[in-house]
């Protein structure tokens, strides 16, 4: 086996277990099935490209991105606790590479993000089945984004865990971000019809393009405008990940 | 045969000079001792050795192979239990061992059958379902060394590995560290605890403020720097009055805290004994008992340390 693969094997040993596995279907499956349905007193259609979609189905579309970033919180806790519990000093004294274990890392979020993607499709195939416009590029779309997402929030967490020591400032600061990246973006509601200073702030979240790539691959809206969202999120995914490399490599024993 | 050959190696921190100069070889299929107070530099040079940090000067060489220019190499053919515990808090012993032995690609059966070996050589097999967070100190440094002997390797690192550990699991490592040794394993061994060091190692260093004061077997160390002796006289009554009966006589001292006793702490010992002999006999001063302490390691260390510091 490859180094890398071996990794692999170990973070996902080490970063899944039953609570984790539960956490990550149940939370979707409670504001798609609950949130959705009672926010549909208050919300009955958003307008989305030439349709309008159902409130749950457009919630459970943004509940895939919103948990690709989730699940990538593994990352930075991964970093972190081998900082912490001396395990990156002991895999670093060992047949491994600072390379091996970056891109282990990424390879690990990059499959969390992947699977729990479809998880939440598969979730939510029922509520967004009436508007589901299913392409060529339904798939790579989806792939795309989980792939994308999990590199940009996975490095971002794998920052935020190479520049702290202490487990409060990690978790606060980590659950803070993440906190606005989820609710100053589009997963959970539309940016039209929103303050003009909240719009513009959910499009300084990369959350909003990761949820915008996805709902044009599943109801079939694959408009310039997403095209662009694609390229800044693959530039800013790109340059998080060299960051979180750089530091990585530059992290003293 | 040497498997490590340090030459002229230095580490700086910016002004600070963890690693000065050292120079030396390690023999193949024995166990090194490497001694130091703390901040000596024993770290830093397991560091160095074991490819984590990068020298600042001075070559290296690892079982044959340059460890500046190819470090990955090295670390394929060692294995290194850090001072720092290492472990992975929610994996179970058993898992923790089974993993590590797939990460160093051990294949499945054979992980299986070394695993179950040194759960019962490392007394794991009690807490083998229980979670490394859930573990005692000792029960956790015992996991790190175990899980070190998931792979084979040619050369093993130990930078103080009996911390923590109870006196029975110390003397059950030092035990089954030697008979590793026995089988062609070399070891570099750390520690603070000198009675391990004299039990265990071959050849010994001592290493203060960065640089190597000696090298030598601790016989050898006890023979080059051990000259002095020291004799213990105590006598059955208490006599306040052996002050002055032994006022000119050099290097002993008189302790009455427990009766009356006389120790004597000298290169001439035998010499300044018969002196002291004669006197409590024209006296009629009745012993109780005479002990010869023997030189320790432990005698040598504080001595070469004490001189270091007082030349510098």
């Amino acid at each position: 086996m490859y180094p890398i693969i071996r990794l692999v094997n170990r973070n996902l040993t080490i970063s899944i277990n039953p609570a984790f596995l539960l956490w990550q279907i149940i939370f979707p499956i409670i504001y798609i099935f609950i949130a959705g349905f009672a926010y549909t007193s208050l919300i009955r259609e958003v307008p989305f490209g030439s349709k309008d979609l159902a409130y749950p189905a457009f919630l459970a579309s943004g509940m895939i991105g919103f948990n690709i970033m989730n699940s990538t919180l593994v990352s930075g806790i991964i970093i972190w606790n081998d900082r912490k519990y001396g395990m990156f000093e002991q895999i670093m004294s060992g047949p491994f590479t600072r390379a091996n274990y970056i891109l282990s890392n990424i390879c690990t979020i990059g499959i969390i993000g992947l699977v729990s993607a479809s998880l939440i499709a598969l979730i939510g195939y029922p509520v967004f089945f009436d508007s589901l416009d299913f392409s060529i590029v339904t798939v790579p779309l989806i792939v795309f984004a989980a792939i994308t997402g999990s590199v940009l929030f996975g490095s971002l967490a794998s920052i935020i865990a190479t520049k702290l020591r202490s487990s409060e400032g990690f978790n606060v600061i980590l659950n803070t971000a993440f906190l606005f990246f989820a609710f100053v973006s589009t997963a959970f509601y539309p940016a039209e019809g929103a303050p003009e200073p909240l719009k513009t702030a959910f499009y300084l979240n990369p959350l909003t393009y990761l949820v915008d790539i996805i709902r044009a691959g599943i109801f079939g809206n694959v408009s310039e405008f997403v095209l662009i969202e694609m390229g800044i999120l693959a530039i800013i995914a790109t340059i998080l990940f060299i960051i979180a490399t750089k530091l990585l490599t530059k992290l003293d024993f | 045969m040497s498997c490590i050959i340090i030459n002229k190696l230095s580490k700086n921190y910016g002004h600070v000079q963890a690693v000065d100069d050292i120079t030396m070889s390690v023999k193949s299929g024995q166990v090194f001792g490497f001694l130091g107070p703390n901040g000596a530099g024993k770290s830093t040079t397991i560091k160095l050795l074991t490819t984590l940090i990068q020298p600042s000067e001075g070559s290296l060489n690892i079982l044959g192979i340059d460890a500046i220019k190819n470090p990955l190499q090295v670390r394929h053919k060692i294995g290194v239990v850090l001072q720092q515990p290492s472990y992975e808090p929610t994996l179970t012993v058993e898992k923790s061992l089974e993993k590590y032995g797939m990460m160093w690609n051990v294949p499945k059966n054979e992980r299986k059958f070394r695993m179950e070996q040194l759960l019962k050589d490392f007394d794991l097999v009690d807490i083998r379902k229980k979670r490394n967070e859930d573990l005692s100190i000792g029960q956790r440094r015992r996991v790190q060394v175990a899980r070190e002997f998931m792979h084979d390797m040619d050369l093993l690192f130990l930078d103080e590995p009996t911390v923590g550990l109870d006196p029975s699991a110390r003397r059950k490592l030092l035990d089954y560290l030697r008979t590793k040794v026995n089988s062609g394993l070399t070891i570099f061994f750390t520690t603070h605890i000198l009675t391990e060091a004299e039990y265990l190692c071959d050849e010994i260093a001592i290493i203060d403020k960065g640089k190597i004061l000696a090298i030598d077997s601790p016989n050898a160390l006890k023979n080059r720097f051990g000259k002095d002796k020291t004799i213990k006289i105590h006598l059955l009554k208490n006599h306040p009055e052996i002050a002055k009966l032994l006022t000119g006589i050099q290097d002993c001292k008189i302790d009455f805290q427990t009766g009356t006793s006389i120790t004597i702490h000298s290169e001439q010992s035998e010499i300044v004994l018969m002196k002291i002999l004669k006197i409590l006999n024209d006296n009629s001063i009745e012993i109780d008992d005479l002990s010869a302490i023997p030189t320790n390691l432990e005698e040598i260390f504080l001595k070469m340390v004490e001189e270091n510091v007082s030349n510098n």
